[in-house]
């Protein structure tokens, strides 16, 4: 009996037929068509129009290019055009679209009432009131707190203080002023240079999380994959990554060496190094670097040795390492930048560049980063004594949530403001207590600009109309405010008037504008800017051992350290819920906050994974969940930032614990804030199951992820085999033969006669960080379901796209560390799912992929179970029931929903088909043109963003295609291949430097 | 090119392939003249806000699909026409003058009668233009939602006068109504017959 007839007798016998027929996946057909009153001008129905935009979910800056379908934007990707993000995107930036249709904005202006109410208001209400509190405080110290605005808005709003005698104070909670501070130390100038990593040789990172939050993550991730790639044949092929730092990052985990230094003494081992190359004379050293000798003398390796808790040798090789590279690249921050003595460990990674003759060369003054120009703690703490001291009659905040991060102090300073004003488009704790809020408009909607680096001018324009019409721009709540005539606009176009007229070549002004309204920008090369070896150094202030040695964290306590988080930030992703669903690329953890414990401590402490442990500061206490990874340095706790708002719309509320609020609130030396702290931990006997994707935390030689050494990766010779796929027992041949005759004959038939493609895909594990901007893409391409943190702990998440992390090493004495590998369908040519389908809904099509019809699917989820790879994902609940319990698009979300992708319901299976919309969007394309796909025509949307350009698409068929190449390629290998399943990916090996971290007990 | 010309370039082109109606070919050597309806309530097919009547349009006076519905040749949605596209032509053409078909042997009242019912219906689409109100179409042809039917492939290979295949001939419609089923064996029969792919994923993902 076949399976169609085999269905048919039980839906006959059980009543089940209905199953078959109850199709109604998918949102029902319109009743109505309402045409357009007036067309839009570019705008074709059914097909995208991409407009070019800047990304303010950070600092960093990147172009954007929105995909608009029907005046709805649905997608970002990156700006190719952009010199910052080269056309990538990280998770961060994607998921600024559930910020614009965030269903908790604010949808129009509000301020308290008597009792302490929101009372609704007009726009005129609302800009008048603003008008009079301003006549009242006028001259009497009104503050403007905004977030990182290097453009018209910030210009705006610093004119606008400076009139009326009020003061702009710009907060950013990561605003590196160690960097900035030992910048200035070391070489007289407080700017943020480029760090090239691209060109680099030899990468020591002493904390600098480029990966994750650093500066400018996307462009500086893609810089390090294209130094660190491996890629035989190239001369540099494979610079060597160290990563100094307590614990293992993200980004520490692409390392060939991970040493986690005592924490607050990264600094000695820099100047070790710049020692062992400036006594050695092993670089050319520059002449006045003579003046550090004695600076230098003092930290001999063998001196520090003790300190750093590294042995001497060690520091000597590295050291000579990073010379004879000749393109060594040393940069800190992240964590280690944000210790007490954070600016003083700058200055001494800023001498070991220095002395190595680097400066200059991979460490780029000019192209200057805009953080420069952020504020500094010190100034938020200058503003909370101000306000505590009843000197702030009216604050005004765009742009921040200092209630979230200072969440004593300031809240507590906030009660003493006359009067407070957020321009928030979101009810996040700063509004929440402000007296009135006049909501602005998401930067999608918004014209404004900015300038993330010298020589970028990065332009945002409206990519579509406001999705709440009761909303207004702050640009122009501001011009009205004060009478001025005009928008915003013309405001931002008077601007380029004037970079017109520097930058313009001879262009109109009106071309000008619209060249810089497509590219997203006008890009310009800096000229390069020369430093020098600052006068004061080697004299004063960290001359001698003293000031670098000036902070030990106490023995007796475990030194806690808050870390940024890649997907949350500073807190501000966390009312997006692709980012709450996003497992940490570390922890794999969702939805929550957790400590991260040592083995060793936690067995110490008796304590295990989902223990909730109380840690107490001298600043505050919070409950926090264990979670135990051998990749944090013994005796060291380290806690995510951006969770525990107590605001901020549903998906941000009351979730989890604060990190801020063990946190010191005096500004440290260099004008920053410590974000370490000493904590006591005691349990609480409680515990919870973590909201982890995680299987296990080891790979176990199962194979999902091979590692080569480096000497044996490049002797490896075209045709060779190194992973030996595990063959098909003897017995089975014959059988495998016969079977693979008549799977021949079949696909011969009907459609499966004549020439197709094989669609597949190449994953470069050496270049793969695990960042999970794929993941997010996935979500923004697919309609992926996000499921909430009840049911991740149920392990029911709709991830197509998963980011797998194993940790290696740490047993018999050998160093920890860490490999990722993205997990997806495999789109197997003998795909075990398929078979099991009783409906045919999982199916094999001509060209290769394993489809899945949602609308044939009864749900038995047999394929799921017959999958090895476990990438197919049930639909347990119906995710987009308008009100339903788990909901996952409440309204406004929903205008994100991809319309060329079905929006599965429940009881129906779901998994990845390498983006087949865009695959049959690129065929129609072609064929309207007469003509086939070209090679690299169709980029699913996980290989579009991949900051790495690790994913590779193509057709297998074609031999010059670029997968067919890296499919050749020995260090080549099939996940699981021994089960016969014949997956369309190959993954090529990690490459390593050094020995291979055994994987698991098999090697 | 402006969207204009663009449009206007095709319009003409499609004009020359335009076949004259079945209706009008045999007979008078006269165009296609679409009747005169007095009982609106006889015509299948839902009734629609405004009695725009395909009939007259791209039968009588053989005006091209592509002329309103102007994406279909290169999207997958077809597009309908924006009010302004209807205002272009309504702002000078009043309605009720055109020669009525079926060797009209109406009384001078009833087709006076007649007449000034099509300038009342031109009349309320210069309202709708003037007063920004779109009129709300009952939707005829739809697709749930997990089908994909990309409009530009079909044109591409059958032509821009095959929009009959699959919408009947609205050209003679003076209410359109849905003729095929537009069910999944009724495009497969299609793609049988004309041995192009049958797979899953073309139309569902």
């Amino acid at each position: 009996m076949d399976r169609r007839r085999f269905l048919k007798v039980v839906g006959v016998t059980s009543g089940g037929a209905a199953a078959l027929s109850a199709c109604g996946i998918g949102p029902e057909p319109t009743e109505q068509l309402i045409p357009y009153l007036v067309a839009p001008e570019n705008q074709v129905p059914g097909t995208a129009t991409w407009y070019a935009t800047t990304c303010r979910e950070c600092a960093a800056g990147c172009g954007l290019h929105a995909k608009v379908r029907e005046g709805r934007v649905i997608k970002l990707e990156g700006n190719p055009e952009s010199p910052i993000n080269g056309g990538r995107l990280c998770s961060r930036g994607q998921a600024a679209l559930q910020g614009l249709y965030d269903p908790d904005r604010v949808t129009e202006p509000m301020a308290r009432g008597q009792s302490g109410e929101w009372q609704k208001l007009t726009w005129d209400e609302g800009i008048a009131r603003l008008a009079a509190k301003i006549k009242d405080a006028r001259g009497r110290g009104i503050v403007f707190v905004t977030g990182l605005e290097t453009g018209s808005f910030g210009q705006l709003v610093d004119t606008w203080m400076r009139e009326i005698g009020g003061r702009h104070v710009t907060y950013e909670p990561f605003a590196f002023e160690a960097l900035r501070e030992g910048n200035r130390l070391a070489f007289g100038t407080s700017a943020i240079p480029l760090y090239d990593f691209a060109n680099a040789k030899y990468i020591v990172s002493f904390g600098a999380d480029f990966m994750e939050t650093w500066l400018s993550p996307v462009g500086y991730q893609n810089g390090f994959t294209r130094a660190h790639a491996f890629q035989a044949g190239r001369d540099a092929s494979m610079a060597r990554f160290v990563y100094v730092g307590p614990r293992l990052s993200l980004t520490g985990m692409s390392a060939d060496e991970w040493i986690a230094a005592a924490p607050g003494t990264e600094g000695l081992m820099a100047l070790a190094m710049a020692h062992v190359i400036a006594s050695g004379r092993l670089a050319a050293v520059p002449a006045d670097a003579a003046r550090l000798r004695d600076l230098l003398a003092a930290h001999a390796p063998g001196t520090v040795a003790d300190a750093v808790g590294v042995e001497a040798r060690q520091i000597e090789r590295l050291a000579r390492e990073f010379a004879a590279s000749k393109g060594g690249l040393a940069v800190a921050g992240g964590m280690t930048a944000q210790y007490p003595n954070g600016a003083e460990i700058v200055v001494a990674v800023n001498v070991l560049n220095y002395v190595a003759g680097q400066v200059g060369k991979t460490v780029r003054f000019g192209p200057n980063h805009a953080l420069e120009g952020a504020g500094s703690f010190r100034q938020m703490a200058d503003l909370v004594a101000d306000m505590n001291a009843g000197r702030v009659p009216l604050l005004l905040v765009h742009g921040a949530n200092p209630v979230h991060s200072l969440p004593g102090t300031f809240s507590q300073a906030l009660g003493r403001v006359g009067y407070k004003v957020s321009f928030s488009s979101y009810l996040d704790e700063t509004a929440a207590a402000s007296d009135l809020v006049l909501p602005d408009l998401h930067p999608l909607e918004q014209w404004n600009d900015s300038q993330p680096r010298a020589g970028v001018y990065a332009l945002q324009q409206p990519v579509m109309q406001p999705v709440l019409p009761g909303t207004m721009h702050t640009g122009d709540v501001l011009l009205r405010t004060t009478g001025k005539p005009g928008t915003f606009r013309d405001y931002v176009q008077t601007r380029w008037r004037e970079l017109h007229g520097r930058l313009g070549r001879g262009l109109a002004f009106e071309d000008f504008w619209t060249d810089a309204l497509q590219h997203g920008g006008i890009y310009r090369d800096p000229p390069p800017q020369a430093v020098r070896l600052s006068l004061e150094l080697g004299k004063s202030a960290p001359g001698g051992a003293k000031p670098l040695l000036g902070w030990r964290p106490s023995p007796e306590e475990p030194l806690l350290v808050a870390l940024p988080s890649i997907a949350l930030h500073d807190g501000r992703g966390a009312n997006k819920s692709w980012l709450q669903e996003l497992p940490d690329p570390v922890s794999k953890i969702t939805w929550h906050a957790w400590v991260e414990v040592h083995p060793e401590t936690a067995a110490k402490w008796q304590v295990v994974s989902g223990d909730v442990v109380l840690l107490k500061s001298p600043f505050g206490a919070v409950r926090a969940p264990v979670w135990v990874s051998p990749g944090i340095r013994r005796g060291v706790l380290a806690v995510p930032i951006g969770q525990g708002h107590k605001a901020y719309g549903r998906y941000a509320k009351d979730r989890s614990f604060n990190a801020f609020e063990l946190l010191g609130d005096v500004p440290t030396a260099y004008g920053g804030r410590a974000f370490t702290v000493s904590v006591a931990v005691a349990r609480t006997g409680d515990h919870r199951r973590l909201a982890t994707i995680e299987g296990d935390a080891r790979e176990q030689g199962r194979g999902v992820i091979e590692v080569l050494p480096l000497e044996r990766a490049e002797r490896l010779k075209p045709g060779q085999h190194p992973f030996a796929e595990h063959g098909v027992p003897s017995y089975a041949e014959r059988a495998l033969e016969e079977w693979a005759e008549a799977q021949h004959k079949k696909a011969s038939l009907g459609d499966y006669a004549g020439e197709h493609p094989r669609w597949a895909m190449a994953i470069d594990l050496t270049k793969c960080t695990g960042c999970s901007a794929c993941v997010t893409a996935c979500y923004a391409e697919n309609n992926l379901a996000t499921v909430g943190e009840e049911l991740v702990v149920r392990r029911r998440q709709m991830s197509w796209m998963r980011i797998e992390r194993y940790y290696t090493g740490g047993d018999h004495g050998r160093p920890v560390g860490a490999v990722v590998t993205p997990m997806l369908c495999q789109q197997c040519g003998n795909a075990p799912c398929e078979p099991v389908c009783p409906v045919y809904a999982a199916y094999h099509t001509p060209d290769g992929l394993n489809g899945q019809v949602y609308n044939r699917c009864v749900g038995t989820r047999y394929c799921a179970n017959n999958c090895p790879y476990k990438v197919r994902y049930f639909n347990w609940h119906n995710f987009a029931e308008p009100g339903g319990e788990w909901e996952s698009w409440p309204d406004p979300l929903n205008m994100l929903l991809n319309p060329d992708v079905t929006v599965r319901e429940k009881g129906v299976m779901e998994k990845c088909t390498f983006c087949v919309q865009r695959i049959r969007a690129a065929q129609n394309r072609a064929r309207l043109e007469d003509r086939n796909v070209q090679d690299g025509e169709i980029t699913p949307a996980c290989a579009q963003a991949c900051p790495s350009e690790a994913i590779v698409f193509g057709d297998l068929h074609d031999t010059s295609s670029r997968v067919a190449q890296l499919a050749r390629d020995p260090r080549g290998y099939h996940v699981l291949a021994g089960l016969n399943t014949k997956p369309a990916i190959t993954y090529l090996a990690r490459v390593v430097h050094g020995d291979v971290a055994e994987t698991g007990p098999h090697g | 090119m402006t969207k204009g010309s663009g449009r206007a370039a095709v319009g003409a082109a499609v004009a020359c392939l335009m076949t004259v109606p079945a209706a009008a070919q045999n007979g008078q050597p006269a165009a296609y003249q679409a009747p005169v309806i007095s009982d609106t309530g006889k015509l299948a097919g839902p009734r629609q806000p405004l009695f725009f009547r395909h009939d007259v349009h791209a039968g009588q006076y053989q005006i091209p699909c592509l002329y309103c519905h102007a994406t279909v040749a290169v999207s997958s949605a077809p597009g309908i026409p924006s009010m302004q596209t209807c205002f272009g032509c309504h702002q000078l053409v009043a309605g009720g003058k055109r020669p009525f078909g079926g060797g009209s042997t109406l009384s001078a009242a009833r087709d006076s009668a007649a007449r000034a019912a099509e300038a009342a219906e031109v009349r309320k689409v210069q309202a709708a233009w003037l007063g920004k109100k779109p009129s709300e179409w009952v939707r005829i042809h739809a697709l749930p939602g997990f089908v994909r039917f990309p409009h530009m492939r079909h044109i591409k290979t059958l032509g821009t006068e095959s929009c009959i295949n699959c919408h009947g001939d609205v050209r003679a419609m003076s209410q359109v109504y849905q003729v095929a089923t537009l069910k999944m064996g009724w495009c497969v029969t299609c793609h049988v017959q004309r041995q192009v792919s049958r797979d899953c994923t073309l139309c569902h993902y």
